[in-house]
């Protein structure tokens, strides 16, 4: 089959108020190929995605559908010109049948309201053929699992066969692993259809897997185009995503003092994870890798006190302690930098100082009034040492950047005298400058003697900072990997299960 | 540790229906220590009387369904009962005046039209909280009404609005039988047609609706109009009850209704707010208050009595999610 | 073009100053309308008529702040009073007795919300709903049905609690303005009450950074009950006698006040000083339409028409100032 130009980007431009998302970025997708697009967060992905969706206008640089440059870009003319979007995220309306979420916004109607038969045996037909799942078309979307809520997700997209283009954006980031093949084997279906196919992930080794050819952004420019994909292209892509500099995005580790740290021992919850030990030591920093399901972020939950602990013990510094709430743990030096920094991080309405304030408030009173001055004060410090921009204290947190979101976080830590940090997914939504200095602040709080642990679902970044790795896999500790000599591959191999931990260590 | 998820799940579901068992305990035990709860003519007294709070819910479960059933930001109706009493005021007022029945019926429906469309604005262009907008309509339409009526009593004796209370078809009161009807209109809108599935999604998931391109904030606001238009048929309800209009119905009414509307959730294993669990809830509510009553239990017991229900039913539910 | 923008200028002055203009322009209307409105005894009416909506509303604040609702005020008010006057009448307690067994009655209402919210995990709403439910028909068995518990012989100091004056201010008056002060202080300015609007704007981050919310969310229904039975003491000190389920007529009031006040509020906070004006903007609008000789039906649908808009204009005001918030 002739290759034939299903739809390209010449030179894109985007610019946003102090980043250029994309600098003169390109991409050509041919009909039925499944091409991949891959880069680190804050590289352009996902605003590619936008372009194409026409929910961000390009500042310079031609979008081509099927031949013909469209103008205006916007979702209609997108739409009209056949391209569909299966987003990451799995939005589906819970208490509607696989047929409605289907057809939702593009109903079939009958003489008398909807075509409800005609609707349920499209969708029947359509799983069957073109997917290849048999799936009643009368079940709930919150009975299904994550995987088929996929397929329903992509059977919304193309029902209507009037696709030409669909764009996967990480369509197996909330699948556990042993249901990522079923979405995968949909997708390789599709290609026989001619329609391009634009597969977006993180996920290098399903990269290698199912993309004929892969493009790699790196800093909003078009980085490298690979034609011929092969399993063990894994480091080339690496090294071209993350370019010669990677050692530069982390900070260098000097000396650290040592001594004993956060023990765990015998942690359940009795559902996402079961009797798993861990110890941070001081001066150390501890990584925690896993995908989505793996217990990860339960985990961490549980280590600070949200969620209810089954079994399990706690020593800080050699003394027993007792985590039932997060108020506990931060009375005993225990914090967390949540993941989600805008509903967990930061209250949102408030300013920074009272953002930064929030967790020392008794140390700023005097009869139980807050002394504003002192806050001030502490905040401004905190601006100056974290370089948090723009660098006013009565600025509403909810208009600041994602790093600069994250380092009043931080900077709310910094003022308490707190011995353990743990950092869930640091960096996620933060572009490459900000990363760095969080990088760098991460090592700085670990020279200083306290005892860190960094949670993340970057494999990047967990070998770039981290001493050492624990990897979870269903809720339990498979390994542990010191990062000295550790290639991001191996570790992504490992992650993945890939790979057996026991090989690995012995190859070192 | 192995974690069994059948079996996990088969008991999330029988504690899911434990609400609905609890109730069902009671109405038994009414029935057993007041032997003439079940018969058939008392249980169409207890259906007869619920209802006015039968249409309002189905009113409240449609503005639920719109805008999510979080209370305080999501979709609520508190001026459903204040727009019936409106319709019955306008209604009652006009027949004593000599206006034939049809003239007074549109006249009341324009007038709780406007109020829904008030809602409707209030709430997607102006932005206000739907609790706040309805409550802040309830007091300003019983106001309305009570200019309209004088605060007064007024009885009405037109034969089609005793014809609701009276009349048979087939045996089955006419009353019945109409809001059955109503029920199935609504049910087929909602249900049944686009517009009630983009409805529908609109509260289930805001996101999924507005990734689907549904106008979400235009179909919130029509689903208050929607609402308002059940409050208007409640009116004539309100009329047949009390053989006419008489003022404080509302207050009473708004209570059922939420009673009714929120032990309906209580009732599904999803904890989800659907028109037919509160049709249910509100039959149920006037099934206790009439079983206590023909127990001989002093009436002033049944707030507490309700009061309990909630809490009870409720944080079962509470309890059940956090077990599952 | 011209005049495009001159509209444009009326139009953001009016967003900006709209709930002023509003209440100037009510203000103007009365006491144009009958100039008694303006006379230095009628304005203090209308602050002695707001007191006991002013102390319910500071204790609805304070909940709104925690981010719940509550509407069991009534009940508390109602039990304050009842608690009071039995105490008073059956037990022979002098007056402090008396407002220590109507403020102790006050707050089991509040430790009920609290066991309801906290305990069995019943959202605010649904929670205090119940309260008001139980505590009305508490009242009715109590009473045998909801007749009222006079007590004519009541404790002159108990009486002064309504009726007396401090240096010539009505003690009501006094008593309120204390409570707004203390709770100006407490909300505003203490370190207590940035835990607290942070627990109400964004619970997860809160529990997060390490605030005790459960803790934090008891105390609040239980000091708000017990002011709401301060509110109680003064009207039932007002009429000699406790009348059941009375409370509930300043629910709506209430509620209305701190959403206006919180529309006030550049950033949309429920605040003290925004519910003073809520309440003050109220009892004006009741006052005015009372001294145009208006009757009660007509003032009491005027009255609620008024509402709405305030409460349309308030919120439409601060979205037009703040775009971004919420």
């Amino acid at each position: 089959m002739s290759y034939q130009r299903a739809f390209s980007l010449q030179g894109v431009t985007k610019e946003f108020p102090g980043v250029r998302a994309l600098d003169k970025a390109s991409l050509d997708v041919e009909v039925g190929e499944v091409h991949g697009l891959v880069g680190e967060n804050g590289a352009g992905k996902s605003t590619v995605v936008k372009v194409l969706a026409g929910v961000y206008q390009p500042d310079a640089g031609l979008v081509t559908i099927g031949g013909e440059t469209l103008s205006p870009i916007t979702p209609d003319t997108v739409h009209a010109a056949g391209v569909r979007f299966v987003h990451q995220e799995l939005h589906l309306v819970p208490h509607f049948t696989v047929a409605e979420s289907v057809f939702l916004g593009q109903e079939r109607s009958g003489r008398l309201g909807l075509n409800t038969k005609a609707m349920r045996e499209e969708t029947e037909a359509f799983l069957h053929d073109m997917l290849g799942v048999d799936m009643p078309s009368s079940r709930l979307i919150r009975d299904l699992t994550t995987a088929e809520r996929k397929l329903v997700q992509i059977a919304r997209a193309l029902i209507d066969e009037a696709a030409k283009v669909v764009v996967f954006d990480e369509p197996t980031a909330p699948l556990a692993s042993d249901e990522i093949e079923t979405v995968m084997s949909a997708i390789r279906r599709l290609t026989e259809q001619d329609i391009a196919i634009l597969y977006v992930s993180h996920y290098l080794s399903e990269i290698t897997d199912i993309c004929d050819r892969v493009t790699v952004f790196r800093q909003g420019k078009t980085v490298g185009v690979f034609d011929t994909i092969t399993d063990q292209s894994g480091r080339d892509l690496v090294y071209a995503m993350v370019g010669r500099d990677i050692a530069d995005m982390f900070p260098v580790k000097g000396d650290r003092v040592a001594g004993p740290g956060l023990e765990v021992v015998g942690l359940s919850d009795g559902r996402a994870f079961a009797n798993i030990s861990l110890h941070v030591e001081k001066g150390e920093i501890l990584g925690i890798a896993g995908l989505i399901g793996s217990g990860r972020e339960e985990l961490i939950d549980t280590i600070y006190g949200l969620r209810k602990a089954q079994t399990g013990t706690f020593q800080l510094e050699g003394e027993p302690l007792a985590i039932k709430s997060a108020a506990q743990a931060v009375d005993a030096g225990i914090v967390l930098v949540p993941r989600d920094r805008r509903h967990d991080g930061l209250v949102l309405p408030m300013t920074m100082a009272e953002n930064v304030t929030l967790a020392t408030l008794d140390q700023n009173t005097s009869l139980g009034l807050e002394n504003r001055r002192v806050a001030r004060e502490r905040t401004e410090a905190q601006i100056t040492a974290l370089d948090i921009r723009p660098p006013d204290p009565d600025v509403v947190t909810r208009l600041l950047s994602g790093g600069n979101q994250q380092k009043v976080v931080l900077a709310r830590w910094m003022v308490t005298s707190a011995r353990v940090f743990i950092f869930d997914d640091p960096t996620v939504g933060v572009d490459v400058g900000a990363k760095s200095e969080i990088y760098q602040l991460i090592d700085d709080l670990s020279a200083g003697g306290a005892c860190v642990i960094v949670s993340s679902s970057d494999p990047v970044e967990l070998q770039g900072i981290c001493d050492r790795i624990v990897i979870m896999m269903r809720g339990d500790i498979i390994g542990e990997l010191q990062t000295e000599d550790l290639s991001v591959d191996e570790l992504v191999s490992a992650i993945t299960g890939a790979r057996d931990i026991k090989n690995l260590t012995d190859a070192d | 540790m192995p974690i069994n998820p059948v079996r996990h799940r088969r008991i999330s579901e029988i504690i899911g229906y434990l609400p609905l068992i609890i109730f069902a305990g009671v109405l038994l035990y009414i029935g057993l220590s007041a032997p003439n709860f079940l018969t058939f003519r008392n249980l169409e007294l207890i259906v007869m009387q619920s209802l006015p709070v039968v249409l309002v819910c189905a009113g409240l479960g449609v503005v639920v369904m719109a805008g999510g059933d979080d209370v305080v930001s999501g979709g609520i109706d508190l001026s459903i009962p204040a727009t019936a009493v409106l319709s019955a005021g306008i209604i009652a007022v006009m027949l004593t005046q000599g206006w034939p029945l049809i003239v007074c019926g549109i006249v009341a429906f324009f007038a709780c039209i406007i109020v829904g469309l008030l809602n409707a604005a209030l709430v997607t262009r102006i932005g206000m909280t739907p609790l706040l907008t309805t409550l802040a309509m309830f007091v300003a339409v019983v106001g309305v009404n009570n200019v309209i009526t004088s605060s007064r009593r007024i009885n009405v004796d037109h034969p089609l609005i005793v014809a609701l209370r009276a009349q048979d078809v087939l045996g089955i009161p006419l009353g019945i039988v109409v809001v059955v009807v109503v029920l199935a209109v609504i049910y087929f809108v909602t249900h049944q047609t686009r517009w009630g599935l983009h409805l529908q999604a609109a509260g289930g998931s805001r996101d999924a609706a507005e990734i689907s391109g549904l106008p979400v904030r235009r179909l919130f606001g029509q689903s208050f109009v929607l609402a308002a238009f059940t409050g208007f048929i409640c009116g004539f309800f309100v009329l047949a009850r009390g053989s006419g209009s008489s003022p404080g119905v509302q207050d009473n009414l708004m209570l059922e209704m939420v009673l009714a509307t929120f032990l309906g959730a209580a009732f599904s294993a999803r904890r989800v707010v659907t028109m037919w669990g509160a049709v249910l809830g509100a039959v149920l509510v006037a099934a206790i208050s009439i079983g206590f009553k023909s127990m001989g239990v002093n009436v002033f017991w049944t707030g507490l009595i309700k009061g309990s229900l909630i809490v009870v039913v409720v944080a079962f539910a509470a309890l059940a999610r956090r077990g599952r | 073009m011209e005049t495009s923008t001159s509209t444009n200028m009326i139009w953001v002055l009016l967003q900006r100053f709209g709930f002023l203009l509003v209440f100037a322009a009510f203000f103007g209307l009365f006491a144009v309308w009958n100039p008694v409105f303006l006379q230095g005894g009628n304005l203090l009416n209308v602050i002695e008529g707001s007191a006991v909506l002013m102390i319910i509303a500071l204790g609805m604040t304070l909940i709104v702040a925690t981010g719940g609702i509550d509407l069991s005020v009534g009940i508390a008010l109602d039990f304050g009073a009842a608690f009071a006057v039995v105490a008073l009448k059956s037990y022979g307690m002098d007056w402090f007795g008396a407002a220590c067994a109507g403020l102790i009655g006050g707050s089991i209402v509040g430790l009920f919300n609290a066991i309801l919210v906290i305990g069995l995990r019943v959202s605010p709403f649904l929670a205090t709903l119940s309260t008001f439910f139980i505590g009305s028909s508490v009242q009715r068995i109590f009473t045998n049905g909801g007749g009222p518990i006079s007590h004519r012989r009541m404790p002159e100091e108990f009486r002064n609690l309504a009726l007396g004056d401090i240096y010539g201010v009505p003690t009501e008056a006094v008593i309120a303005t204390v409570l707004v002060v203390l709770y100006f202080l407490v909300l505003e300015r203490s370190i207590w009450g940035r835990r607290i609007h942070a627990m109400g704007m964004q619970r997860s981050a809160a529990i997060v950074a390490g605030i005790r919310v459960n803790r934090i969310l008891i105390l609040c229904f239980i000091v708000a009950s017990m002011t709401c039975a301060a509110g109680g003491l003064i009207a039932a000190a007002n009429i000699r006698m406790f009348t059941p389920l009375s409370g509930f007529s300043y629910l709506l009031d209430a509620i209305a006040a701190v959403f206006v006040g919180a529309a006030l509020h550049p950033r949309g906070r429920p605040n003290v000083l925004g519910t003073v004006a809520g309440v003050l903007f109220l009892g004006m609008v009741a006052n005015g339409l009372n001294l145009m000789g208006l009757n009660f039906n007509t003032k009491d649908a005027l009255q609620g028409i008024i509402l709405v808009s305030a409460l349309a204009l308030a919120v439409a005001q601060q979205r037009a100032r703040n775009p971004l918030v919420s």
